[in-house]
């Protein structure tokens, strides 16, 4: 399973990325992501989950995940991400990177 | 439309759905009492029916602040968590407490305040007195400044890439100038329109700044964010007014984004189609107009970028709409034909957009 990540906006308008191989992290971790990915129900959410009037500044997400050959990407921000899909979100903001 | 102010207060109640949205606003902004109640209820209720989330920014207002107010701050500490406003740390009038950001905050939003009032004599960001609410310490590590609608919310910074961000008086006036814009031209937060919100923001941010430094536009550095980055970061601040695109260029943060003229206007859907990216190139604009005018930013480039917004810029205004506003509006204040006129239609010339 794969994950590409693109964090945009915010104040400052630095466009951060990270690309997660789940199959060659730690096995710890692999079961981590693959839950959070789970109860985020990221197969089944909205393509788009972003705000009709956004907040000046606020952060924007999109998030591509390749799973046995399904493919889902969701646009979001700080202002509408679901709960349920903040954990993972809040991970991969740690592994981005310019 | 209403003659009196008893009409529209017996008119607003019963026919809340039929009064546009634009003509609400305008009774929210302008009365007083429970005229304005009314009108905001009715903003409120149409609003949660249509579904637009921009209108409920007028509305804390409604609860906090109906008589005209002067100069009022409150700083809060959401300590680490995402909860707004947080605990109320020090309100108007308080003395300096120990911690630095609740300190910055609080100055620096009374600076933004002074300086709105004293040269263009707006009473806060809804040029209603209203209060100027911040909150420091928002989650863990934030890499963020932002604001809601309502309130500025700032986050500590990382400490590897960013310091906190209360450190910079413009990143200040920037969140409070996006009140400002909320409550008057309304710029929708994507495209080019949001690319010209966020270059309000810049402009009277480094305004901002420039007044307190008693700076001349020739003598300003036009650099957004200065000591924002850690000391290890390769790059002067977080953009450049004078020379868009140049302003870092740090592995940690790749290079500066921001074109400086239409020629390498940014495309891309990221960042709500390039609000931070492409207002480079309005950016740069007033920066040629100040210079050009020469002396100081705030006395004729700002008086025509600040009624442009107040009374002549809309949501959905765009870069070729805005210089045509601006030259207007130049022209206005300043004559046919006036070293205005001509400054302000040269600088939109130059970044491309006329």
């Amino acid at each position: 399973m794969q994950i590409s990540f693109e964090r945009s906006g915010g104040f400052a308008g630095v466009t951060l990325r990270a690309d997660v191989d789940v199959d060659a992290l730690s096995a710890a971790d692999a079961k981590r992501v693959t839950k959070m990915i789970q109860d985020a129900d990221f197969f089944d959410l909205p393509k788009r989950l972003t705000a009709a009037s956004p907040q000046p500044d606020r952060f924007q997400y999109k998030i591509t995940i390749t799973d046995k050959g399904k493919q889902k990407t969701v646009t979001t921000d700080d202002q509408t991400a679901p709960e349920s899909l903040k954990p993972l979100i809040r991970y991969l903001n740690q592994q981005a990177h310019a | 439309m209403c003659r009196s102010k008893a009409s529209i207060r017996q008119a607003v109640r019963p026919y809340c759905f039929i009064i546009p949205p634009y003509m609400l606003k305008e009774v929210a902004k302008r009365e007083e009492g429970a005229m304005r109640e009314h009108a905001l209820e009715s903003l409120a209720v149409s609003a949660q029916l249509r579904g637009q989330r921009a209108v409920l920014g007028l509305l804390p207002q409604a609860m906090t602040a109906f008589a005209v107010g002067g100069k009022s701050r409150n700083v809060f500490d959401a300590h680490h968590t995402e909860d707004l406003p947080g605990k109320l740390v020090r309100r108007e009038g308080d003395k300096a407490t120990r911690d630095k950001a609740v300190n910055e905050a609080y100055t620096y939003a009374g600076v933004t305040y002074d300086f709105y009032k004293k040269i263009f004599n707006r009473n806060s960001v809804d040029a209603r007195g209203m209060r100027l609410d911040s909150t420091v310490h928002y989650d863990v590590n934030f890499d963020n400044a932002f604001w809601n609608g309502n309130q500025m919310v700032y986050g500590d910074g990382d400490g590897v890439i960013f310091q906190r961000f209360t450190k910079c008086l413009d990143v200040i006036g920037h969140e409070l100038t996006h009140g400002v814009t909320q409550f008057e031209a309304g710029l929708v937060y994507r495209g080019q329109p949001g690319a010209l919100n966020e270059s309000f923001s810049d402009v009277f941010g480094s305004m901002i700044k420039q007044w307190r430094l008693k700076q001349k536009a020739d003598k300003a550095d036009w650099v957004i964010g200065e000591g924002l980055f850690t000391p290890q970061i390769n790059g002067v601040g977080i953009r450049s007014m004078s020379n868009p695109g140049t302003a870092y260029d740090d592995p940690k943060l790749g290079k500066d984004p921001q074109p400086a003229d239409m020629k390498h206007y940014f495309k891309g859907s990221a960042d709500n189609y390039g609000v931070h990216i492409n207002s480079g190139i309005p950016n740069r604009a007033f920066y040629l107009t100040a210079v050009e005018l020469g002396g100081y930013s705030w006395d004729k480039a700002g008086k025509i970028w600040y009624v442009a917004l107040r009374d002549r810029i809309r949501p959905s205004t765009n870069f070729a709409q805005a210089a045509q506003i601006l030259i207007a509006v130049a022209r206005d204040l300043y004559g046919v034909n006036s070293a205005a006129e001509k400054a302000v239609t040269k600088a939109w010339k130059a970044v491309g957009v006329l």
